[in-house]
């Protein structure tokens, strides 16, 4: 049963390779493969959680033992990442038919296979190659708007993710040259008499800007807001709530296993407290609704890097709590910038031409701030008892930081929702306010029911990720997984 | 204290050094298609680092030619890996040219500034708000430079 | 002064970066992983090319994603340039030397190109370099008459099935009850033609899949004008 946990991984690509050949006779069998292929998916992970296997578990790809080969970790983590990824992917399945469809489509399973590997992978440099994947199967989907500013955002963005990829692929090499090895569980184990030293301090350091790309890490986050300016609201919606936490997921991989120094930790810190800075002034700043998301989704995941500052379990259930919160709330705001996406001033009135929106509006951004009952409140005070905790004053600033950026956050969400629910400007009818598409708002609801119900269960969510976060943060249970799962040991 | 010039200190120089230039390149270049030759660079750079990782003094390629007994050979993973980086590069590189190719049709210009100004000029329009100062350009109106001839008969060819 | 200290930063971190380097001990390489795969890789999936065996058996699955990121660059390729090519006379004719020359290497190239294809567990070389050697034998006569067509239906047909079959090879291990990507059929016929169970066809699916690939890419680019 545990074998076929492969086919989520593998099956989109099958349907990827094929999708132009079957669309070539037949478009309206073609346009069931994907959705079908991501049903399946999800059926046989959801499967797998609730048939109650023994997690974590660890698969050998071709049956070559690890380190050797590369193997599969699965633990409840990955599970509920690849899971989000496969219904994501149904959710945001670009339905639209035209003379373009099979490579849009192909593109689109690319992506949901490429991020399925990013989160089972167990070796780094089958990380890196999945992480290319997803590089280039989005570059492919934000170029398919079509707009030349859509290309022009794309080659920026390409350029800044081929710096990233040579500074990966020079961390690797580095690390290789080290330790002879790629495999995550065997790094692990060698990681203590061989990494914990410049070399192994620089290798992470190359690793986190390369991967800090995609995770919208402060120096490299230039591209995040004309990409999600330009790009299709759902493939934003993709990018911004799960490719970047995907890349989070192996930064906190790479730290819970590999990378023990202090230093790598601060110098993360750092980086996560400039992002929460420079984000949420630039969103407060910016004057249309797409940028606004992005600037501040930037300085989300500036919080989650504080938050994956403190490497132990309690850190990790502050980093799952926000990745969370933030995946749904951002997915589902960049669904409402399908119709809203511009300028903030043209939204005047917007409540009246469609009340829904506005409710879901609010409901997201009372969440994101951090407003009891709701989810996000739970997130935030999570992570400031843990920030508290600490003692080095580093992380008091990083506490003063997220604090005030609590406040920014909810002076620019605020002067939206001011304006959805005030009078609508004298000389514009009200059929001319913007209003979003009738899907993207039903797919927004979706998500607005699923913070509702997290709010509503909130003990037993938590004690859920809480779980999930021992498990993930317990680096001796991976190398025993991986070694033990399948016979070989080292 | 010189140091010794080996050939391991210049086979490292030459792996680093076309990183370095590389990244230098992608930062200096005013022209997205140098950025992308730039990144060419770096990335055979961090190949023959890769490469590097693997070899091994008097060993052969990790080829059998006879059963049983052969000599020492050089490790296979960095060979491997080292060819998946490689074509990883060269479909990115292609897709990046015929980014560059609509661009240069849409735009009429490669140069990176320009392009930047005319996207967010683009972003602010579809958006429907008054453009922000860009970070490259003065405040205030001046009078933008006459392009030459041969530009704006390119222009001319689209739209 | 921007410039300058682009410069100085990249002549640091290259500095810096060197000095690390130094610390390495080149030459004489950990070999952990390296050295257990070349000991038991003839075993296992009884091909003489260790790279080989990295790359179909040990690393299957990096081989299977680098495939995709070629489909994907390619698909996304053919987004952008969209399907009109109009090859109105903008490229000159190829001359005398290109267009006979190009029309008697075909041959040469397709034969050696599928030789090295079905020699990669045995000798340097396998589908990625020989599915290169295919590109350029079906790219040359696009240079030498830019009017010649490439059929991009035959293209993506080929493409298209010599990907799938990578997967349902190694699919078809996964429902004998062995891994994913498992070599099977392995015979005890070490160095010969014949040999190494099913890895040679993995390469082959890798040959056409990058052939296909890389020509359907280069006369994209090579046929592209104006959008309008």
């Amino acid at each position: 049963m545990s074998d076929l946990i492969v086919l989520p991984l593998v099956l989109p690509l099958f349907g990827a390779f094929l999708l132009p050949i079957v669309m070539r006779t037949s478009i309206s069998i073609g346009a069931w493969i994907g959705p079908a292929i991501l049903a399946y998916g999800c059926w046989i992970l959801g499967d797998q959680w609730m048939s109650g296997t023994a997690l974590p578990f660890s698969l050998a790809i071709g049956g070559f033992a690890p380190p050797m080969g590369i193997n599969l970790y699965i633990d409840s983590l990955a599970l509920l990442f690849a899971f989000a990824v496969q219904l994501l992917g149904l959710l945001f399945w670009p339905f639209k038919i035209d003379q373009e469809t099979a490579r849009r489509q192909a593109l689109m399973l690319l992506l949901v296979a490429a991020s399925t590997g990013l989160a089972l992978s167990g070796d780094l440099f089958n990380l890196y190659v999945f992480y290319e994947l997803v590089a280039v199967a989005t570059f492919g989907l934000i170029a398919a708007s079509g707009s030349s500013a859509a290309y022009a955002s794309t080659i920026r963005y390409l350029i800044l993710s081929g710096i990233g990829s040579v500074l990966t692929l020079l961390g690797i090499a580095l690390i290789y040259s080290q330790t002879g090895t790629l495999n995550l569980a065997h790094l692990a184990q060698l990681a203590p008499e061989q990494l914990n030293n410049k070399l192994g301090l620089t290798a992470f350091l190359t690793i986190l800007i390369g991967v800090g790309v995609k995770a919208e890490l402060f120096p490299v986050n230039t591209w995040a807001p004309e990409v999600y300016a330009t790009a299709a609201s759902r493939v934003s919606a993709f990018l911004a709530g799960l490719v970047s936490k995907l890349a989070l997921l192996i930064i906190l991989r790479l730290l819970v296993l590999i990378f023990h120094q202090p230093e790598a930790v601060q110098v993360m810190l750092v980086l996560g407290i400039l992002g929460v800075i420079t984000g949420e002034l630039a969103a407060w700043r910016a004057k249309d609704v797409r940028r606004m998301l992005a600037f501040s989704s930037i300085g989300q995941l500036g919080m989650i890097f504080i938050a994956l500052a403190i490497p132990e379990q309690g850190g990790l259930l502050a980093v799952l709590a926000l990745t969370f919160h933030h995946l749904l709330i951002k997915s589902g705001l960049f669904m409402l910038a399908d119709g809203w996406g511009g300028a903030i001033e043209k939204l005047r009135g917007a409540a009246k031409r469609s009340p829904l929106a506005a409710a879901i509006f609010v409901l997201f951004s009372l969440s994101l701030i951090g407003m009891p009952p709701l989810p996000g409140f739970w997130a935030k005070f999570t992570l400031i008892t843990q920030l508290a905790a600490q003692t080095s004053p580093l992380y008091l600033i990083g506490l003063t930081v997220f604090l005030l950026a609590t406040v920014i956050e909810a002076a620019y969400l605020f002067r939206l929702a001011a304006l959805l629910y005030g009078p609508a400007a004298e000389d514009t009818p009200i059929d001319t306010i913007p209003k979003p598409a009738g899907l993207s708002l039903a797919t927004a609801s979706l998500f607005g029911i699923g913070l509702l119900a997290a709010a509503l269960f909130i003990t037993p969510v938590g004690d859920l990720l809480s779980h999930v976060a021992g498990q993930a943060a317990n680096a001796d249970l991976y190398i025993n997984t991986v070694f033990a799962g399948t016979g070989g040991s080292q | 204290m010189m140091p010794e010039i080996s050939l391991e200190l210049i086979l490292y120089t030459t792996a680093l050094g076309l990183i370095s230039i590389g990244l230098a390149g992608v930062v200096l270049s005013r022209h997205l298609f140098r950025m992308v030759l730039a990144l060419v660079i770096a990335e055979a750079g961090a190949n023959l680092m890769l490469v590097l990782a693997g070899y091994r003094w008097d060993a052969v390629a990790p080829i059998l030619t006879t059963l049983g007994e052969h000599p020492p050979m050089v490790d296979p993973v960095p060979q491997a890996m080292v060819l998946t980086a490689i074509v990883i590069g060269v479909g990115i590189q292609a897709l990046a040219v015929s980014i560059l190719i609509r661009i240069r049709q849409r735009y009429g210009t490669l140069d990176r500034s320009q392009v930047a100004e005319r996207m967010d000029a683009e972003i602010a329009d579809t958006a429907g708000i008054p453009r922000d100062v860009s970070q490259e350009s003065p405040l205030g109106e001046r009078p933008l430079p006459s392009l030459p001839d041969s530009t704006v008969e390119i222009r001319g060819g689209h739209s | 002064m921007r410039n300058l200290t682009s410069l100085l930063f990249a002549g640091g971190l290259g500095f810096m970066l060197l000095a690390i380097a130094s610390g390495l001990d080149f030459g004489a390489p950990p070999m952990l992983v390296g050295g257990a795969i070349q000991s038991t890789a003839p075993q296992e999936t009884g091909a003489t090319n260790i790279v080989t065996s990295v790359v179909l058996g040990y690393r299957g699955i990096d081989t299977l994603g680098e495939l995709s990121i070629l489909f994907a660059a390619a698909a996304a390729a053919g987004l952008v340039l969209g399907r009109r090519h109009t090859t109105a006379g903008t490229l000159t004719e190829g001359g005398f030397v290109l267009k006979h020359g190009g029309a008697m290497l075909f041959p040469l190239l397709m034969t050696i190109g599928f030789y090295i294809i079905f020699h990669g567990h045995l000798t340097p070389g396998g589908g990625f370099q020989g599915g290169v050697i295919l590109a350029a034998a079906f790219f040359l006569p696009l240079l030498a008459r830019p009017g010649a067509r490439l059929h991009h239906g035959m293209l993506s047909v080929i493409e298209g099935f010599a990907g799938s079959s990578f997967i349902l090879i190694g699919l078809a291990a996964l429902s004998e009850g062995e891994a994913f990507l498992q070599p099977m059929l392995v015979q005890d016929t070490l160095g010969q033609l014949v040999s190494a169970g099913t890895l040679p066809l993995l390469y082959l699916a890798v040959g056409l899949k990058v052939g296909a690939e890389l020509a359907g890419l280069l006369s994209h680019l090579a046929q592209t004008e104006s959008e309008v």
